[in-house]
């Protein structure tokens, strides 16, 4: 079927591209390197993963207590995680009975409510790894950690105000139907297919690896049966139920994650005595995150005299480091966003302009109370729990808020805490299934709605036939998924749910807005747009730090290596410790020296991690110029017809009349 | 579609552009405006690092109230928006649209 061969090859393309983003730094437990390399883990990421390297060995505090390990009760955890199955797959099989047309498949039939879709947004929007990787870096870096949240809250600002109601008057479901409107519909619905599939594979890889290790670590789920147990629970949920099994499981899963987040916030001020100012002074003033802040994050061996480390934990610049970085993170979370194929999607499911300007509201105050509670849980975790703790369970701190739970629930073996931190694993496994859903059908839109359906037949294909061709294509890329979430096992993958939102943010939101707003762009103008944004995302990635430099790891090892037989020359004995660091640095200096990174750079040629202050600007440019190249009268005869349907909603497409 | 609109009369009708001008005026107003406000936060922080150490409450300093205020512009721009859309915005386009009838 030529369909599925069309899949294959989009998916080979994102692959490939994908293959080379997943090549990562690998963590330097070394000082040097720890400290150039600190700068931020990029976005709602994977979960394992969100923070570099904190504690080199040799800085470590002496009163550290010994590693541990967040051990969950399996009968409980297991149980709760049925609950959650056979819930969910109710909703499946309820919805699947209800999915007969396109529309139904894509949109669940224009039927959700505001309100509900409010939620589904809020829930497509909040990851797992806000719930755990944020709390967790605030609960090491302080406010840091804080200002890192703004962003994803933020961004709702440009979707409700020039992107939901504007695209919900004009379009139908997928980017491509906006884009196309005025444009060559086969050549940019092309372009746009693939670079939807390309940003939201992007997220899923990061999004099933963040679960693999997640199940891994709770539960000793070994990680290709977890990989493998989501990949199939997802695809089962876009195939059978379609868009309007998507929403729900999100729906449900926004509610528990808010009934969790909410609780574990109130215990956390309810022990602080309802005291916002109390429990703040109780953080500047707590001996471990002094210490923390002193020997770890500043690495000051010896305390500078006068100088308050406590209140150092709420001052900016512990994790942040290079202001031209945030402020390219900043455009990529401001932009991006409204640029996201599966966020797009969600408004074609309510009826009206109106209704998608409800659900948005409602998403933005559900997404902001959420970020604002893992403030509380974040700091409340490095006073209750300390920070010492919370990086020995796991470096970047991803264990903090599982670990608070326990604690809050009544501590590691008692029924309160048994329960709640199950609840709480719960909530994040609920978390992991729904977005990946979300994920998996706006692939598989792209590639059945506007590659099937409207290039290769013409847009002329039978309700059945797109329902049929959408369940297909959606099996694929579940499968797809999976085998690359098991192939990006030992990777770091955070970089690429920040690559994601940089070309989300470089290519798609430049066209989605002048094909809006402005009336000369073209269909030179939407392919430019798209092609150079993704593209320049993607090389600037390439040659950024987040890549791995093999000579940088060889250099570092070469430190290690000097200080410690300096050390051993002036005749001290070297601890165990100290020895399998030397070893270790001696192997890494000889795998690595004078090896280059995936394109042949000894060190970064970009100095960003981010890409989006650039590729941004290259994407606008190759936008406005491709469309003076090549003007195009009929795209500007045609101007009216669109500028009329966003601004009053005239004509828009109801889920009944297609 | 069951109806055909004659696009280019509307684009010409005088309540029409009143509306385009009022929505372009106050959607793009708002957004670049808390668009400017969220990006003085990596900005602030970056290169002007002092400023968010003072302290004003206690412990609890300029840096953290900065963010909060965050929190409190998004709600407004989001309450703010929701009123103008229901009661303006909704009102001109349902005038427009039984005019065109």
């Amino acid at each position: 079927m030529f369909a599925k061969a069309l899949a294959t090859l989009i998916v080979t393309f994102s692959l490939s591209t994908a293959a080379l983003a997943v090549e990562q730094a690998k963590p330097v437990a070394q000082p040097t390197a720890a400290a150039s390399q600190a700068a931020p883990a990029t976005a709602p990421a994977a979960v394992t993963t969100a923070a570099p390297a904190s504690a080199p060995v040799s800085a470590a505090p002496a009163t550290a207590p010994a590693p541990a390990k967040v051990k969950p009760n399996r009968a409980i955890t297991i149980t709760m995680f049925m609950a959650i199955i056979v819930v969910t797959l109710g909703v499946v099989v309820w919805a699947a009975k209800r999915t007969t047309s396109a529309a139904d498949f894509y949109a669940a039939g224009g039927g959700i409510t505001g309100l509900q879709n409010g939620w589904a947004i809020a829930g497509d929007y909040m990851s797992a790894a806000s719930f755990l990787g944020m709390s967790g870096l605030i609960s090491l870096y302080g406010i840091d950690g804080f200002m890192y949240a703004v962003g994803p809250m933020f961004s709702f600002i440009a979707i409700l105000l020039v992107v939901a109601e504007p695209c919900r008057n004009a379009g139908k479901f997928t980017l491509g139907d906006i884009l196309s409107f005025r444009a060559a519909p086969k050549t940019v619905r092309g372009v746009a297919a693939l670079s939807t599939v390309t940003v939201s594979l992007f997220y899923l890889i990061a999004q099933m690896v963040g679960a693999g290790k997640l199940m891994q670590v709770l539960l000793d789920i070994p990680y290709k049966v977890s990989v493998i147990g989501v990949g199939v629970l997802m695809v089962g949920y876009v195939v059978f139920g379609g868009m309007k099994a998507t929403t729900w499981v999100q729906i449900i899963k926004a509610g528990l994650l808010m009934t969790g987040t909410v609780i574990l916030a109130f215990l956390v001020m309810a022990k602080a005595g309802m005291n916002p100012v109390g429990f703040f002074t109780d953080i500047v003033n707590s001996p471990l995150i002094q210490d923390h802040v002193r020997m770890n994050v500043l690495k000051d061996a010896v305390a500078k005299p006068g100088f308050d480390y406590g209140q150092r934990f709420m001052e900016p610049g512990l994790f942040l480091k290079n202001p031209l970085d945030q402020i390219s993170l900043g455009i990529a979370w401001a932009l991006g966003a409204a640029g996201l194929p599966h966020i797009l999607m969600r408004f074609f499911t309510v009826p009206s302009a109106k209704e998608a300007r409800k659900s948005i509201v409602i998403a933005l105050f559900i997404n902001a109370s959420f970020f604002f509670l893992i403030n509380l849980i974040g700091f409340g975790a490095a006073l209750y729990l300390t920070p010492q703790l919370i990086s020995s369970v796991d470096k970047g701190g991803n264990m903090a808020t599982l670990l608070l739970a326990q604690k809050m629930g009544g501590g590691a073996g008692t029924i309160g805490g048994d329960v709640f931190l199950a609840f709480i694993c719960a909530v994040a496994f609920a978390t992991i299934l729904a977005v990946v859903s979300g994920l998996v059908l706006a692939a598989s839109a792209a590639i059945a709605h506007d590659v099937y359906v409207n290039i290769i037949k013409g847009g002329n294909a039978d309700q059945d036939t797109q329902v049929r061709v959408a369940r297909i294509t959606s099996l694929f890329v579940g499968i797809a998924a999976i085998v690359m979430g098991l192939a990006a096992e030992k990777e770091n993958v955070v970089a690429l749910v920040a690559l994601a939102f940089a070309v989300a943010a470089s290519g798609n939101f430049p066209a989605v807005m002048l094909s809006l707003f402005w009336k000369r762009f073209n269909t030179a103008g939407v392919v430019g747009a798209i092609v150079v944004g993704t593209v320049s995302a993607l090389s600037l990635v390439m040659i950024s730090p987040v890549m791995t430099y093999p000579q940088k790891i060889a250099n570092d090892a070469k430190k290690v290596i000097t200080t410690l037989e300096q050390k051993q020359v002036e005749g001290a004995v070297l601890t165990e410790k100290d020895l399998t660091a030397l070893d270790k640095a001696r192997a890494d200096f000889k795998k690595n020296d004078g090896g280059t990174s995936m394109v042949g750079l000894k060190a970064p040629i970009f100095p960003l991690k981010n890409p989006a202050i650039v590729s941004l600007p290259l994407g606008l440019l190759a936008a406005i110029l491709g469309t003076f190249m090549f003007r195009d009268r009929r795209a500007e005869e045609m101007f009216d017809e669109i500028e009329v349907r966003q601004i009053t909603g005239l004509g828009i497409s109801k889920a009944s009349d297609h | 579609m069951a109806v055909n609109y004659d696009w280019k009369a509307i684009a010409k009708n005088g309540k029409y552009l009143e509306l385009k001008r009022k929505k372009r005026v106050f959607l793009f107003g708002w957004w670049f405006a808390s668009t400017f406000y969220y990006f003085l936060l990596p900005f602030l922080s970056g290169y002007y690092p002092e400023l968010f150490k003072i302290k004003i409450i206690g412990v609890i300093n300029v840096g953290y109230l900065f963010i909060l205020s965050q929190f409190v512009v998004a709600f407004f721009v989001a309450i703010i928006y929701t009123r103008v859309a229901n009661n303006e915005f909704d009102r001109l386009t349902d005038e427009l649209v039984r005019e065109i009838g």
